[in-house]
């Protein structure tokens, strides 16, 4: 039960940096997911607040106190690694039970510990076996447990699902959030899987190229994402991004969005923000399932390029290549391909951003 | 995947050739082990694959026991020698194992560059015959000539590049998030290296330990230069086992020759099970 700060952290390797400038806080007891594609950075950020790498420059304190040169073994914190690390000459109990032992625990004290953990995980059938021929998913149950067994302050885990399989995923989505509200403890879960991040985390700290881009609830950075990078990486598909130029019309301020005609008239506060802005070159921005679908109406007009349906819904694109739109409907909606249709965005759903920074373009709300 | 008739047939034939290749001289060797003095040197129609009169002269002979066939003595048995050999093999891998594993260890997850481990294969880029010389002073000087402990010493030398190289790989591959997950539960570094890489390095350990023990056991020329009467290496006595009046003693040759291929064969045996796992063990998934 502790808060990490991250004060301009900066990490370099050589000449690359790996990480710029990263100022973050977590609070107390919060589940902060630090996502983002290969090489944002996100590892490293976790190594850095485990200890297994020293910052370049930048402050780490948990509690308000610098961690500068305390060694990892002594900063309380618990990991959890992609690859498990399970030492793999021991048994299941022998592994649970190396944290409590190195830490020179009672041996009932130890032996309680390991019976209430490997009871938490399921993991009480297959204690004295040597976990050398375990699968991968129990395996990654016992790293969890591992690590967990000494209520560390201060859970790490570096992408721990990413290699168990779907159905188990899934399964193990709920566990960590339960095994976190049991202990409530800091955790830190790096990940590139928005699904994971989204489900499980308090908040979400997107991440790309070694730049924090930004922190939020899942709602926030689904709904307000701040650039054009974390619109694209958050939501599966990711947000329709159209670039069109603004265009003054009887209506109100509108986007004209070449091939697919122009959009319907922005929100007051949008255009408002858009005036102030003075942004003429703009990334048209809604969510693939916030759109009313129809063969004739206001919208963007768009030809049907193919249709995946997946079950619980069905997933409709429109043109082709880099002016490619994504509807995600019903899965009833009856279209077929080539047939040309309207796609009006739900007002609300719109977003605008600056076709050069990148930025969104904010409306008061 | 199947494969066809003809690469089959081919296959085997390419087997069946390395075996021969390996096996007729272990077999030949072992025949001769057997045979008495007359059918030594048979030729023609005498000469067999099966020993037409099997005897364990040959045995009885290296270790001291008069023979009628063969009158002459010798002037030393085959027990020393062999208690020789397999002093200065064994504590020879000991010491190239145990310091090549440090260095190696700490190489892999400390070093950087590679100029000292490139150094370290510098050691076996000289041929033996160019360093003997100094290092015949050098082991006079120090009074280790015909000591089973300074060939050990000599040996443990000569094969540490090869006990470093192969632990070097093997640490290496290793991943060290293995370790990082014991640093991290407050475990010193040297508690880590004790209780957690020795341990799970257990297959790679036994494959190197016993390349290089090998490597010890089947030297020559050190032992050759290096003992003069007390503690001759198996393979230096062999090359004696010769008299005036026989000329080579070729059943005695192969019955040594026979108990010298005997540790190898149950070490292998013993480890095999290591042994392929240590040959593949960066395939190994994690």
């Amino acid at each position: 039960m502790t808060t990490i700060r991250l004060e301009n952290l900066v990490k370099s390797f050589g000449s690359f940096t790996a990480l710029k400038t990263m100022d973050l806080e977590i609070g107390n007891g919060e589940f902060v997911a630090l996502l983002g594609p290969s090489g944002c950075g996100k590892s490293t950020t976790m190594n850095m607040i485990a200890g297994m790498e020293a910052p370049t420059s930048g402050r780490i304190l948990f509690d308000g106190r610098d961690m500068a040169g305390v060694p990892m073994g002594k900063r309380g914190v618990g990991f959890v690694f992609q690859n498990y690390a399970i030492f793999t000459h021991m048994t299941v109990r022998q592994n649970l039970a190396y944290g409590p032992k190195a830490r020179g625990w009672p041996k009932a004290k130890v032996d309680a510990a390991v019976a209430k953990i490997a009871d938490f995980l399921q993991l009480t059938p297959m204690l004295d076996q040597k976990s050398a021929k375990l699968s991968v998913n129990i395996l990654q149950r016992l790293a969890i447990g591992r690590s967990a067994i000494v209520e560390p302050a201060i859970f790490l885990l570096d992408e721990p699902l990413s290699n168990v399989d779907a159905a188990f995923r899934a399964v193990m989505r709920t566990e960590l959030k339960h095994l976190q509200r049991e202990f409530r403890q800091t955790m830190v879960y790096v990940t590139h899987d928005q699904l994971e991040a989204m489900t499980m985390a308090d908040r979400i700290a997107v991440m790309d190229h070694g730049v924090l881009q930004q922190v939020g609830t899942p709602i926030e950075v689904y709904n307000d994402p701040v650039n054009l990078f974390v619109a694209r990486f958050i939501g599966a598909p990711g947000m329709n991004l159209v670039e069109g130029t603004l265009a003054e019309t009887d209506r109100g301020l509108a986007v004209d969005l070449g091939a697919f005609g122009l959009s319907p008239p922005l929100p007051a506060a949008l255009a408002g923000a858009a005036r102030t802005a003075g942004a003429k070159e703009v990334v048209y921005g809604f969510r693939p399932e916030e759109v009313t679908l129809r063969t004739e109406g206001p919208g963007l007009r768009a030809a049907v390029g193919f249709v995946e349906r997946i079950g619980a819904r069905t997933i409709v694109h429109f043109g082709a290549a880099d002016r490619a739109l994504k509807i995600v409907a019903e899965p009833s909606t009856a279209v077929s391909v080539g047939e040309t249709l309207s796609i009006e965005p739900v007002a609300a759903s719109v977003r605008l951003f600056d076709k050069a920074s990148g930025r969104a373009i904010k409306g008061a709300a | 995947m199947r494969r066809s008739l003809p690469f089959e047939l081919f296959r085997y034939a390419m087997i069946a050739l390395a075996l021969a290749l390996t096996l007729i001289p272990i077999l030949w060797m072992a025949s001769m082990a057997f045979k008495p003095i007359a059918e030594w040197s048979a030729s023609g129609a005498d000469l067999t694959w099966w020993p037409k009169a099997p005897t364990l002269d040959n045995f009885r002979y290296i270790f001291g026991e008069q023979t009628t066939a063969l009158i002459a003595t010798l002037d030393r048995t085959a027990t020393k020698p062999i208690l020789a050999s397999l002093l200065a093999a064994v504590f020879g891998t000991l010491i190239a194992m145990s310091a090549g594993t440090a260095a190696a260890y700490g190489l892999s997850r400390f070093g950087s560059g590679q100029n000292l481990p490139l150094a370290l294969t510098q050691l076996r880029l000289f041929p033996p015959m160019a360093v003997m010389i100094p290092v015949m002073i050098m082991w006079a000087f120090l009074g280790l000539i015909d000591s089973w402990w300074g060939l050990a010493l000599i040996y443990g030398i000569v094969t540490l590049p090869f006990a470093f190289w192969l632990m070097k790989t093997f640490f290496d591959e290793m991943p060290k998030e293995i370790e990082e997950a014991a640093l991290v539960e407050g475990c010193s570094r040297f508690r880590v290296f004790m209780k957690i890489t020795l341990p799970m390095m257990r297959a790679p350990l036994a494959s190197s330990a016993m390349f290089v023990f090998i490597l010890n056991w089947s030297d020559y020329l050190i032992g050759l230069l290096l003992t003069t009467k007390e503690w001759v290496t198996i393979p230096v006595y062999m090359a004696s086992l010769s008299s005036s009046m026989t000329g080579q003693l070729y059943g005695a040759k192969a019955a040594l020759g026979l108990i010298a291929a005997i540790p190898p064969v149950i070490l292998g045996i013993a480890i095999q099970k290591h042994l392929v796992r240590g040959l593949t063990f960066g395939a190994l998934k994690q």
